[in-house]
């Protein structure tokens, strides 16, 4: 069978078209924008509040404020609070960018074993000889608690574009994924695993 | 002039339901194609086609177009679906009967599409994505190798093995294309 004859056999598989249905499910599954629009007046009230928010943040973290006004410092953790979830929930999309993306971990520059995904967007490695270590690449991770102490956290390293680099205790890691994984820097905690 | 899909996608994310739908006519009919001769089912191929532009509104999309084009990142993702559905239902085809609307011709024409389907169906994974998107999409070796993020040279090479293979499983039909096309 010739080139010619065998595209005219596949030819003959003909694949149905797509049903009319399926603009409209698409439609119906469109998530749909809030409806509801503020009149003026409110829109108004929005934005000063929002700029009188923003300006107190701003005095809350200037070293000039001496300001001690009990709001203010509320408003401020609120900001901190705010930036620590955010960062919580860009940690979860980073951490699902690496699971797609192929990801190889050399040990001392030895290819090792796999990354292992643990619950709330960890991971762990194992460095033969000396145990499990897990990985954060939450930038608020506590190395310290409230009263001091350490926590076990260390930073460790850094991620950038598609690699995570960092010591564990004295072993240098690399994981190396097949697509950027991070837009910029970003420290690299870890813990090794009692 | 037409809008570059990043924008529409941002448009879309900004919860302008025309956005989507304009890239949504733009590209549907060939993902629905691939996603249906990969499955074999139309129910299926309608869900994971509305998948993939439902998933370029979420803030994780993927989707860079300083590094691939539109139609390869959707082929892309069809691809990912389709063997995602593929793997997890592992007892295979669900066939579409072939149209018997004309009496001999048209049910020998419907018995060389169930054995060029099932000739397909047999191919390696790989081998089978390559010969649907180069000989049903008529899509260049390049656009292929970024879609199944293998070098150009082997999508090449598993093309022609493809291809190689259907000869010798189709040999049977060669004679028989004359009566019927």
């Amino acid at each position: 069978m010739n080139d010619a004859e065998l595209d005219k056999l596949l030819d003959t598989w003909h694949a149905p078209a797509p049903p009319r249905s399926l603009r409209n499910v698409l439609r119906e599954r469109f998530p749909q924008a809030d409806p509801h629009k503020l009149a003026r007046p409110w829109r108004w009230a929005l934005v000063i509040l929002l700029g009188s928010v923003a300006l107190a943040v701003a005095l809350a973290q200037s070293s000039e404020n001496r300001w001690d006004i009990p709001v203010v410092t509320f408003l401020n953790q609120l900001y901190e609070n705010f930036l620590q979830g955010e960062d919580a929930r860009r940690i979860s999309s980073i951490v699902a960018r690496i699971k797609r993306s192929d990801p190889r971990v050399y040990v001392d520059g030895r290819l090792a074993v796999p990354l292992e995904f643990g619950p709330a967007a960890s991971m762990d490695v194992q460095i033969p000889g000396d145990g499990v270590y897990i990985i954060s690449l939450y930038r608020y991770t506590q190395t310290r608690n409230a009263a001091g102490r350490p926590t076990g956290w260390v930073q460790a390293g850094h991620a950038h574009g598609n690699a995570i680099e960092f010591q564990a205790g004295s072993t240098p890691v690399r994981i190396e994924c097949n697509e950027e994984i991070v837009d910029s820097d970003r420290p690299v905690f870890v813990r090794r695993q009692r | 002039m037409a809008k570059p899909p990043e924008q529409l996608i941002r448009e879309a994310g900004r919860g302008q339901e025309k956005a989507l739908l304009q890239l949504f006519d733009a590209h549907h009919a060939p993902l629905f194609r691939f996603a249906w001769r990969l499955t074999r089912s139309v129910a299926d191929a309608e869900d994971i086609v509305q998948e993939c532009f439902l998933a370029l509104l979420k803030p994780d999309c993927g989707f860079d177009p300083a590094r691939t084009a539109i139609r390869t990142y959707l082929f892309g993702a069809v691809r990912n679906q389709s063997l995602k559905r593929l793997r997890r239902r592992k007892q295979g085809a669900v066939p579409t009967p072939p149209d018997h609307d004309t009496p001999e011709s048209e049910a020998l024409r419907g018995e060389m599409t169930d054995a060029v389907a099932a000739a397909i169906a047999e191919l390696p994974e790989t081998q089978r994505e390559i010969l649907l998107l180069a000989h049903y999409e008529q899509m260049p070796l390049a656009e292929i190798a970024a879609i199944t993020q293998l070098e150009i040279t082997a999508v090449k090479s598993r093309l022609q093995r493809a291809r190689a293979t259907l000869r010798e499983t189709l040999a049977a039909w060669a004679p028989r294309t004359e009566r019927v096309l």
